[in-house]
């Protein structure tokens, strides 16, 4: 295993057991001086969380930040399963 | 007919206070019941647990829930439970839930399930001590979903866990991880007993849509997946 790969652990089990953020679904891609964020979180505030967290623990990594705001409107139809 | 609206994985906190109140007050015009699979906070605190309770309180359908991993972070469950059964959800671990709406019933069963891996790439209670308790630990939540779901005599008859029952659901996420993130032995309990409907979260990355091997329809409703602050599955009952 490269250590980009042992980075990229590394980072997910940060973000997983750091209280200030405690997600254990999104993905973490890191590709030489960059890592990559997706997936979804519940509200802005833990999307920007994640950011610090892995700043913290990879000063060095330029962060792109892809993930997305999950939305909490009302449902826009129903399945049948009649 | 009956229409169970149902979300997973709301993970609220007090960053979150108040953000699925409006879509949930408005519940009773889309759906009968309201299920809610698991991971209902960040943390498993007392207080994620009564920002749960405050934002799910006084709806106009009946909030039936199970507990999720997260839930359990804080090593109270029990407390967790109780906050949220002082605002009125139900919460389910091998208990049931039972309504009558629209001249049909409706009965829940529900576990918070567990990992354990799908049939033929699944652990076994073997070896290490921590080994055993792994899978012993979904054998018994499995043996208590199947003797809930046998208790329920109505109509219609819905599993309600965190964990998958299937790995149908999970596609998307890496298969390497499908042992955390559900059991066939869920399955197995959802098949041996006449389900109509197996409702779970969990997978963050997984898909809606799947179906046990006896053919009961399977959905995953983690919020990341179903995208609202609920979905709705319509159901006839097939039972009387």
């Amino acid at each position: 295993m490269s250590s980009e790969q042992y980075l990229a652990a590394n980072l997910r089990r940060a973000v997983a057991e750091d209280p200030r953020t405690a997600e254990l679904g999104v993905r973490i891609t890191v590709r030489g001086d960059h890592v990559m964020l997706s997936g979804d979180v519940a509200c802005a505030d833990r999307r920007a969380a994640l950011e610090e967290v892995l700043h913290e623990a990879a000063p060095e990594l330029t962060i792109f930040n892809d993930v997305r705001v999950t939305p909490a409107g009302e449902p826009d139809g129903e399945e049948d399963l009649r | 007919m009956i229409r169970v609206a149902a979300v997973g994985d709301v993970h609220l906190g007090e960053d979150m206070r108040g953000r699925l109140r409006p879509a949930l007050e408005k519940v009773g015009e889309h759906a009968d019941i309201l299920l809610l699979a698991g991971d209902l906070t960040r943390h498993g605190t007392v207080s994620e647990a009564q920002v749960v309770a405050d934002e799910f309180a006084d709806l106009p359908v009946p909030v039936v829930a199970v507990l999720g991993n997260h839930d359990h972070h804080d090593d109270k469950p029990l407390e967790v439970t109780k906050t949220l059964e002082d605002k009125g959800i139900h919460v389910l671990e091998g208990t049931t839930f039972t309504y009558r709406v629209n001249g049909c019933s409706i009965g829940v069963a529900g576990v918070k399930g567990f990992g354990g891996g799908f049939a033929g790439k699944c652990g076994s209670a073997f070896g290490e001590r921590e080994m055993k308790a792994f899978i012993q630990h979904t054998c018994d939540i499995a043996e208590s979903l199947e003797g809930a779901l046998s208790e329920l005599d109505t109509d219609i008859k819905v599993a309600l866990t965190h964990y998958a029952p299937v790995p149908d659901t999970l596609r998307g996420e890496p298969p390497e991880i499908y042992p955390f993130l559900g059991s066939y032995l869920l399955g197995e309990a959802i098949d041996a007993t006449g389900t109509d409907l197996a409702v779970h979260g969990h997978a963050h990355f997984g898909t809606e849509q799947g179906m046990t091997p006896g053919g009961v329809r399977v959905r995953n409703v983690a919020q990341p997946i179903i995208r609202h602050a609920y979905t709705v599955y319509v159901l006839e009952g097939n039972h009387s």
